[in-house]
């Protein structure tokens, strides 16, 4: 299961934001976004690499930079 | 000076609202004991009907309307969207709860009231299968001049306690309460209540009831 995936690879559910995080990596994967995607696309997403030092989203719907602004200003 | 956050703003709105919020669960509340009274003094002893009533907590409005849309991910309100956003959005800002025991209470206490609130929608409290568990209604006091909507349902009384404790438990962990297995051991508790409920209604009937006679 996609949740089972991510709890080994040491991501933590946020059950307000409804978003699976892991700090060390900055990624958030949205609850929705685990639930429709394949196993193999959530250990791509895992596994690859990103740039810059910001958070990145996994969402179905890219979200709009105000919400990207208030969720990287609310997980630090 | 730091820009407000929508958070606050909808903060601001709740308690500007707030008093008119409780006006409304008071009338409703009011309204239901009324009607429901003449029922309430024909229950037999061990028959059972509590009116509970509630104003929806600051906190709770702002998380019901980050869940509002289910395409919400991350449970963020847009600032690109700030003046869309209100409490009064909210259908359930007071709510009303008829709590009635046993189950064939519940359709003569689910009658009279509709008969009192005819224009309001129903949305009953459906299970994940879709049955209908208990009937609720959303619509606005007839004789107050208000934005604020109320809502009331009526609910076996054996389920409504149980929700009162699994609500209250798993509110936090709304997402994980929607798994499967959450949902499988809710539908058991559900379906074993339901049981019960329709197993004590037979006893009752069957000890206080004298036995139909055929000639």
């Amino acid at each position: 299961m996609n949740k089972d995936i991510l709890r080994k690879a040491n991501y933590w559910f946020d059950f307000d934001r409804a978003l699976f995080l892991n700090r060390a990596t900055k990624k958030a994967f949205s609850l929705e976004f685990v639930d429709d995607k394949p196993e193999d696309e959530i250990l791509q997403r895992i596994d690859e690499s990103t740039s810059g030092s910001g958070w990145t989203f996994y969402f179905n719907s890219p979200p709009s930079e105000g919400v990207r602004r208030e969720l990287e200003r609310m997980l630090g | 000076m730091p820009k407000r956050s929508i958070e606050d703003r909808l903060r601001e709105e709740y308690f500007d609202f707030l008093p008119e919020i409780r006006r409304v669960v008071w009338q409703l509340e009011a309204e239901i004991r009324y009607y429901t009274l003449p029922i309430l003094h024909s229950l037999k002893p061990y028959e059972q009907l509590v009116v509970k009533s509630r104003v929806k907590e600051c906190e709770s409005a702002l998380k019901s309307l980050r869940r509002e849309s289910k395409q919400n991910e991350g449970r963020v309100l847009d600032p690109g969207k700030s003046g869309t956003y209100s409490i009064l959005h909210l259908p359930d800002l007071a709510g009303v709860r008829v709590l009635v025991f046993p189950n064939n209470r519940l359709v003569e206490v689910d009658e009279t009231l509709r008969e009192h609130f005819p224009g309001w929608i129903s949305k009953p409290v459906k299970d994940d299968s879709g049955v209908s568990l208990a009937p609720k209604y959303y619509g606005n006091c007839a004789n107050l001049d208000t934005w604020v909507g109320g809502e009331y349902q009526v609910v076996p009384m054996l389920l409504g306690l149980f929700w009162e404790v699994e609500h209250s438990a798993m509110y936090k962990f709304k997402e994980v309460a929607e798994s499967p297995r959450m949902k499988q051991l809710r539908s058991d508790v559900e379906q074993s209540l339901g049981r019960f409920e329709e197993g004590i209604e037979r006893f009752v009937q069957d000890y206080t009831e004298p036995p139909s006679t055929t000639s």
